[in-house]
Formats: C-alpha cells, sequence, structure tokens
C-alpha cells in the first residue's frame, strides 16, 4: 500500500484529522453482529487480506506521521506517559527489536534496519531518523529503548512481566488511551489492571485470556479487537486529562453527532518477547466519524443496532451515557431494517 | 504447538563432555541466526527415528546472546523410550533435526533479591543459560552442582572459569551432599530457589523448603522425565474418528500424534497444562502422571494430560 | 465509567496463625491491637513460633502510649515487642527489620486500610507475596486518594466526592487501587457538566 502521509493533521484543537476512503474501506470494524458483548475474542496474529490493517503484524497508516506528532507533543507535557520499571530492561530491548524488525521487513520503503552483530543501523525515513546504536547498551541511545521505538509507531505499548502465575504491568508507552492511567496502574497484575471493566469478571473472560496468555509461545502472536467511541478524533482521551475532554461529552446533539462522535477501535496484538520472557501488548487505535462510518450502508445498519442495544453496564463503562441517545438518533436514518451479513467486511 | 512452526537445524559440532552426556551445537540450515530466548528455555528436538519420531525437550544451554546455534545437553537415559539413543547414536555432524520455538517454563523471577540454583546431574542444562543473564548484573547468586563423580560433572571447567566460588560442587564419589536445610533456612528474604535434577533431589528441595516457611511461589522445578511406560491400551477419537493403538513404551500424546493427529502441547511433561483433553467417556481407570490436573479433575475422570498420563481400560473415548 | 465493584480493591480477612511460616512479624496500627491478640492467642500452644515473633505496634494518639499494649502483648507470650509513638517510625523499624529478615517470615498487618497499604508498599521492596502477607482492616475506613489529575495524595478521605489537596478540582473516590501507590483514584467528578455533583455522602467512615 502506497501511503501518503499526512502530516500537519491534529487530534486536539482544531482537530483536522479525516480518513482517506481507502483509510474507511480498511477500518477495522468490530462488530462481526447487530449484538455487542465480552468475549474472549482472541484469534492468531496471523497475515490479513493485502492492505488490510492485519495485513503486517504491526501497521502503518497514512496518520503515522501526524500520530508520531501528537505522542510528542503528550509526552512533552507528560513525561510520565512513558513507564518502565528497572527490572523490565530486556523487555524493553525485546520491544525494540520487534517493532523495528516488522516495520524495516514490512514497510522498506520507509524503514531500514541493518545489523552487523550488535551495531544496529536504524532509519526512519517518515520522521527523518538515522541513528547508530548498540543493541543491548542503554546509553548508546539517548533515551530508553521502549521510549525510543514506540514514539516511531502508532498506539500504544504495555509491557508485561511473567512470574508467579500471573502477568505484571510494568512498562509502557501509553498516550492513546480509552480512559486508563499507565501512571496509576503500574506494577498491577493482568486482573487488577482490568479491575475498572464491568461484567466481564463475571464471565470469566479475564481468568480464560489470563490462562492463554500465559502460555502465549514465541512466534505465535494473537489478536483481539476492542472499541469505545471519543468525541472529536481526539487519542488522548487519558483520565489525567479528562477535565479537557471530559466536556465534549456534553456536547453531543442528535444534529451534530455525524461529525462529533467517532468510532474508535482498538487492535491490540500481543506477543511473547524473547529475551525477557514478557508478554507485549499493543493497542493500536484506530478511528473513524460517524458521517464517514456511515458511507458503508452495512456498517450504519450495524453499528445503530449494536448501539441501541448495548447492554446498560457497557454503556456507562465506555463512557457513552450522555450522548448514546444522540447519536442512535443520529443513525437511525441510516437503518433500513435490512438483514446484515455476519462478518465485519463491508459488503 | 504445530508442526509448521519448526525450525530445520544441522547438527555442527558434538561432544562427549562425560561419560553419559553428550553436548551438541544446532545451527540453522540456511544460515542466519536462531531466535532469540530467556535463560532456563528448552526446545522440543523432533527426531525421526527408523521406527517412529521423537520429540524431546532439551534447556538450551547456550548463552542467550550467542544466536548463531543452540547448544543442548543429552544425558544417555538407560531405560529409554529411543530419543537420548538416538541422539547419541544415530545422529552425527551433519545430521538435520527440527527444533520447535523456545518456550520457557523455568525462568529467573525478575524481583527476586537473591536466586539459589541447585542442579543435580544433566539438570546443569537449563542453569548454564540461566547463568549467563546473572551474570554480572546486580543479584547475588549461586549454583549448587550435585554429580555423582567428579568426572560426571558436565561443563565443571567452563562454571568454574566463569563463577568461581559461587560454584558448589558436590560428588555422592566423595560422600558429599548439599545440606539443603542449612542452604535453605537461612536466605534473605526475596530469595527464590530453581532446582533441576532427578525427581527426588526436586522433592527433597521442595519439601525442605516448604519446612522452612518458603512460599511455592518462590520454589521453582524443571524436570526432565520420561512419560512413565505402562500396559497397552486403546483408544478412540471421536472427532477424528480413528482408533489409535497405544503401546507399552509410547506415550498417549505419541501414539496419537503418530496416527496423524495434532494435540496442542508445550512442554511435553505434565506441567505447563497445554495438552490437557477431554475424556468423553473411559470404561477403566484413568491413570494420572501429570502435575498439573486438580485432585478433583483427576476424580472426575472427565479430563487427561495425554503427554504423561494413561489408562487401564476397556475403551476410552477422547474429545480428539 | 464503573466506581464500585472494582476488582482491584483489595481484600481483607481476619487474620489467622499461619503454621508454614517459620517466622512472623505482626504490625498493628490502632485498633489492629485486637486481631494481633487473637493471632497470638492461636499460637499459645507453640512456644518455638512465639519466640520467633516479633509485634511492632502503634497505639491511639488520644491513648496513653506504652504500657497497656505492651503488656497486653507481653502476656500473649511474645518477648519481642515494639511499641512507636508514630506510624512513620514503626513503618522505619519495618523496613530494617524487613532488611535482615530470612525466607520463611510470615507478615500479618492490623489495623486500618491506609496503614495497611502504607505497610504493603514496605513488603513489596523485599518480594513479599501475597502468600506470605496476611492483612485485617480494622478502624477508620478514610482512604488516601491519588488525584489522577496533579497526582496529589489526600489522606483521610471519608467522602465519596472530595476537595484535591493539589488542584482543588472536586474528586470522585473511585474503588480502583494502586498497591504500589497504596491509594485509591481519584478522577474530577464534573469535568463533564462543571458543577454536576452526585450528593456527598460520607462512605468510607
Amino acid at each position: 500500500m502506497s501511503t501518503a502521509f499526512k502530516p500537519d493533521e491534529t487530534f486536539r484543537d482544531s482537530f483536522t484529522f479525516r480518513n482517506s476512503e481507502a483509510a474507511i474501506r480498511r477500518f477495522p470494524m468490530p462488530f462481526p453482529e447487530d449484538n455487542y458483548m465480552y468475549s474472549v475474542n482472541i484469534e492468531p496474529h496471523t497475515a490479513g487480506p493485502p492492505g488490510s490493517v492485519t495485513e503486517f503484524p504491526i501497521d502503518i497508516d497514512e496518520h503515522y506521521v501526524a500520530e508520531c506528532n501528537e505522542r510528542a507533543l503528550v509526552l512533552a507535557a507528560e513525561p510520565l506517559r512513558f513507564q518502565a520499571l528497572p527490572h523490565m530492561m530486556s523487555a524493553q530491548w525485546d520491544c525494540l527489536e520487534l517493532i523495528m524488525e516488522s516495520l524495516a521487513r514490512d514497510y522498506p520503503q520507509h524503514f531500514a534496519l541493518a545489523r552487523a552483530g550488535n551495531r544496529w543501523h536504524w532509519i526512519n525515513r517518515p520522521l527523518g531518523i538515522n541513528r547508530h546504536f548498540t543493541f543491548g547498551e542503554a546509553s548508546s541511545l539517548d533515551r530508553q529503548p521502549l521510549d525510543f521505538i514506540t514514539r516511531q509507531a502508532q498506539g500504544d505499548w504495555v509491557v508485561m512481566d511473567q512470574r508467579e502465575g500471573d502477568l505484571w504491568t510494568e512498562a509502557g508507552m501509553v498516550t492513546t488511551q480509552a480512559d486508563w492511567s499507565l501512571d496509576f496502574d503500574v506494577g498491577m497484575t493482568f486482573k487488577e489492571w482490568h479491575g475498572p471493566v464491568p461484567i466481564a469478571h463475571e464471565l470469566g473472560v479475564f481468568d480464560r485470556a489470563l490462562k492463554f496468555l500465559l502460555n502465549l509461545r514465541l512466534g505465535a502472536p494473537v489478536r483481539r479487537l476492542n472499541w469505545t467511541m471519543t468525541v472529536h478524533p481526539r487519542l488522548d482521551t487519558s483520565p489525567e486529562n479528562y477535565p479537557f475532554w471530559g466536556p465534549d461529552r456534553a456536547a453531543v446533539t442528535a444534529l451534530n453527532a455525524g461529525d462529533l462522535v467517532n468510532l474508535r477501535v482498538e487492535l491490540q496484538g500481543l506477543w511473547r518477547l524473547p529475551r525477557s520472557n514478557a508478554v507485549v501488548f499493543s493497542i493500536r487505535c484506530y478511528l473513524i466519524s460517524l458521517r464517514e462510518l456511515v458511507t458503508v450502508a452495512k456498517w450504519g445498519r450495524r453499528v445503530h443496532r449494536v448501539l441501541k442495544n448495548l447492554h446498560p453496564e457497557l454503556v456507562d463503562y465506555k463512557g457513552l451515557a450522555r450522548y448514546r441517545d444522540a447519536v442512535v438518533e443520529w443513525l437511525a436514518p441510516y437503518d433500513d431494517g435490512v438483514p446484515t451479513t455476519p462478518g465485519t467486511a463491508p459488503e | 504447538m504445530t508442526e509448521a512452526a519448526t525450525i530445520e537445524v544441522e547438527v555442527t559440532a558434538i561432544d562427549q563432555v562425560t561419560p553419559l552426556i553428550k553436548h551438541f551445537r544446532l545451527a540453522p540450515v540456511d544460515g542466519g541466526t536462531l531466535p532469540a530466548f530467556s535463560g532456563g528455555s528448552h526446545i522440543i528436538v523432533v527426531m525421526h527415528g527408523a521406527a517412529r519420531a521423537h520429540r524431546n525437550p532439551y534447556s538450551v544451554l547456550s548463552p542467550p546472546n550467542r544466536l548463531d546455534a543452540y547448544e543442548i545437553g543429552v544425558r544417555r537415559m538407560e531405560e529409554s523410550r529411543g530419543g537420548s539413543h538416538f541422539m547419541h547414536d544415530s545422529v552425527r555432524v551433519g545430521s538435520r533435526l527440527q527444533i520447535a520455538h523456545p518456550v520457557n517454563l523455568f525462568g529467573l523471577d525478575k524481583i527476586a533479591r537473591k536466586h539459589v540454583l541447585i542442579a543435580g546431574g544433566i539438570g546443569i542444562t537449563p542453569f548454564l543459560a540461566m547463568l549467563e543473564d546473572l551474570y554480572g548484573g546486580p543479584v547475588p547468586y549461586e549454583l549448587h552442582y550435585s554429580v555423582r563423580s567428579p568426572e560426571h560433572a558436565a561443563f565443571l571447567g567452563r562454571l568454574r572459569r566463569r563463577e568461581g566460588g559461587r560454584v558448589h560442587l558436590y560428588c555422592d564419589s566423595e560422600q558429599q551432599a548439599i545440606n539443603f536445610e542449612a542452604l535453605l533456612g537461612n536466605q534473605p528474604l526475596g530469595t527464590h530457589v530453581y532446582v533441576c535434577g532427578p525427581g527426588g533431589m526436586i522433592s527433597r528441595v521442595a519439601a525442605v523448603a516448604k519446612d522452612c516457611g518458603w512460599p511455592d511461589s518462590h520454589i521453582h522445578w524443571e524436570q526432565f522425565s520420561a512419560p512413565p511406560v505402562g500396559d497397552a491400551f486403546e483408544v478412540f477419537l471421536a472427532r477424528s474418528r480413528i482408533s489409535v493403538h497405544v503401546p507399552p513404551d509410547q506415550s498417549l500424546l505419541e501414539s496419537i500424534e503418530a496416527a496423524g493427529v495434532e494435540v496442542p502441547y508445550l512442554c511435553r511433561g505434565g506441567v505447563c497444562g497445554f495438552c490437557q483433553t477431554r475424556v468423553l467417556e473411559v470404561d477403566g481407570e484413568l491413570l494420572h502422571n501429570d502435575h498439573f490436573l486438580s485432585e478433583a479433575e483427576r476424580a472426575s475422570g472427565k479430563t487427561i494430560m495425554p503427554c504423561v498420563s494413561r489408562a487401564r481400560c476397556r475403551s476410552l473415548l477422547l474429545d480428539l | 465509567m464503573l466506581v464500585t465493584g472494582i476488582k482491584s480493591k483489595p481484600v481483607y480477612a481476619p487474620l489467622r496463625y499461619d503454621a508454614g511460616g517459620r517466622y512472623h512479624v505482626m504490625l498493628g496500627q490502632e485498633v489492629g491491637e485486637a486481631p494481633l491478640l487473637r493471632v497470638l492467642g492461636d499460637m499459645s500452644g507453640s512456644p518455638e513460633a512465639l519466640a520467633r515473633t516479633r509485634v511492632l505496634y502503634v497505639p491511639l494518639r488520644a491513648a496513653a502510649a506504652g504500657a497497656a499494649p505492651a503488656a497486653a502483648f507481653g502476656g500473649a507470650g511474645v518477648a519481642d515487642v515494639r511499641i512507636f509513638g508514630t506510624t512513620a517510625a514503626l513503618l522505619e523499624a519495618f523496613r530494617d527489620l524487613l532488611g535482615r529478615a530470612l525466607m520463611g517470615t510470615r507478615l500479618y498487618v492490623a489495623g486500618p486500610e491506609s496503614f495497611i497499604g502504607l505497610a504493603m508498599k514496605i513488603a513489596l521492596e523485599f518480594n513479599l507475596n501475597k502468600d506470605e502477607i496476611r492483612a485485617e482492616e480494622c478502624g477508620t475506613r478514610a482512604r488516601r486518594v491519588y488525584c489522577i489529575h496533579c497526582r496529589t495524595t489526600t489522606e483521610n478521605v471519608r467522602t465519596n466526592i472530595v476537595t484535591c489537596g493539589g488542584c482543588t478540582r472536586s474528586l470522585l473516590v473511585r474503588d480502583h487501587y494502586s498497591r504500589r501507590l497504596a491509594a485509591y483514584m481519584g478522577v474530577m467528578a464534573d469535568a463533564e457538566v462543571p458543577g454536576e455533583l452526585p450528593p456527598i455522602r460520607e462512605v468510607f467512615a
């Protein structure tokens, strides 16, 4: 896929973010049917169709440069969005290797990685980075390895150490989150971190997910989709900045919902890491305004139905309470009651 | 674990390091590097013998930062079902084998304040790689290595050169034995103990550690035991609709694999739970040899670990 | 957003003697005295265990420190009892003690949740995990609240909404708990519509 980057796109203030038609067509729709409830919807992270968001293990799209710029802005104001406990250094290097290898292999027009033993040479053309460093030697990079590389990747990254039969959230770069705080959660176990998610615990979702992830194998990553909604294409919907984006929720009406409200989908990838035996969790965020979304007829019908019938606890947990009805009203004309086909692909 | 996920390797060196232990060097056939791994990992080595395939786990003992080849150590087992004999007698320099990606079920605890490593015989192998991960780091560690006699202490020279006084050797032949009570009764808070060796040694360490008040989460063990042998029996796979004969010297898992049906597995030693299979019906009794199922699960008769467990039965129906 | 019923909220249980441990370290604050005496009572038939038990205790400020609790613990057969005038002093002594402690140690903590949280933070430094620690909550349920916006911790919070001691926002006190910070999360309560607050109630008495 030839990517024309849009470096001046913004995810704050003027919100100039827009999806091209190609970006709309490849959008990872999270609803395979007209109703939604939690499940352990994990599947092998294998190559999807060419041009799709899962064609490559780590996806780069037209928003790449703009998202990296946005991340830099968040970090400049709040350095604690990146944290790594001291014992996570080998995991940081594992992540750096994973991301550099993937990007160089899958997007050779943009990235290059040359290695002579531990002497590595990394080129990132879109961001203008050309860097020699020694793999494994922290002093050869001006930032911690995970910090350095995730500033050059879209989406959030969380690294969990595996010990005592559990997974511990102990390093991460989190600037595009849907309302959770790395600073608060660092040090938590898998289930503690997911503590604030309603219902799923009672369904046994996290027990099964944890058991599965504890046996995650090298060379066999998995993925799943998660979703919520955001007012304006704002990536940084952190609890830290809730005072700034919270008021947006009260600004949605049945008239403006199409432009203000975005479906926000997380493509989550999970890899076992080689040297640290840790698990890295990538949370890649895709946004699409309702107006863009309804250009695909099937999606207009389906999203209307999903939101209309959504379990009240999920409405609350996903922060939709104040504007769900306005959204449903805006979407109603796009739902003619025609049955939809199962699966997420546009018809 | 599926057959597709294996790496082709070639044996590039073989050394007889003790009368019973051979050391093998495995390099990728296509050049390049092997996957990085963490100390304590093992690989499943797939050996295609004349009569059957063997899939045995071996710890990777080479330094985790040297990826041009993996090194493993194989002890010739007296009562072998063939795997170790195959490695000792049939594998030559130039032989080709398949290996799976490293799996670590015996990793170092990253926030431990001290590591105590206890090895018996061939159990030294995972520690060689783990020591590389520990060397030069801020966390204190020591190795206690028990062997039948000095000539059976594999890799001792290499260990002593690198670790010096951090290695303590005990030879049965010289009436030296590890004093587990003294060792485990005097460790600072936050110490973890790791033991790899014969089953009896592991049981003893676990018992003494518990007696000294250690919680289970600080006691780590790895055991490479061959699946127990037993009477032959028949099993029927409900979904595959085939009947499988399980001979005395082949495990249930191996027999199912030989019949062409894949079962997910990781450790092949009854520890990780990955191959847990639903029992639909059994006319007889299940013989559980694993370390994973609870008492209740074993008693239920509804589940089994085919890698190490067997049955004494007229019929057994599995959900495979 | 989920406020209550969050799975990261710590769960406490009545203290019971753990005979699997070889050494026993007991910490108590204020009304935590009673649970500790109960555990010591359970141990009365094990003089060897009592000989390897240490008690560190800080009484209510208002009460006369020293004589009464020391006597009570002594009466329970523990030789090593230390009474402290302040919680800070107790915690410092506790850290020092753990630095010299051996594997096989069990920790028992009794008192208000905030005290337990601070003790756990120190225990974490020494890789003590849930199998080695028992905690019984008693006394005030007042919380330590970490403002996620300005990162200030406000002590002694009894109400569901509290004014942040740092940025003065009205914070909703959630059940989401961090062991590392030994505090519950406070998040701005009226971000969406300024001034729109739920009724303020004393919930953590």
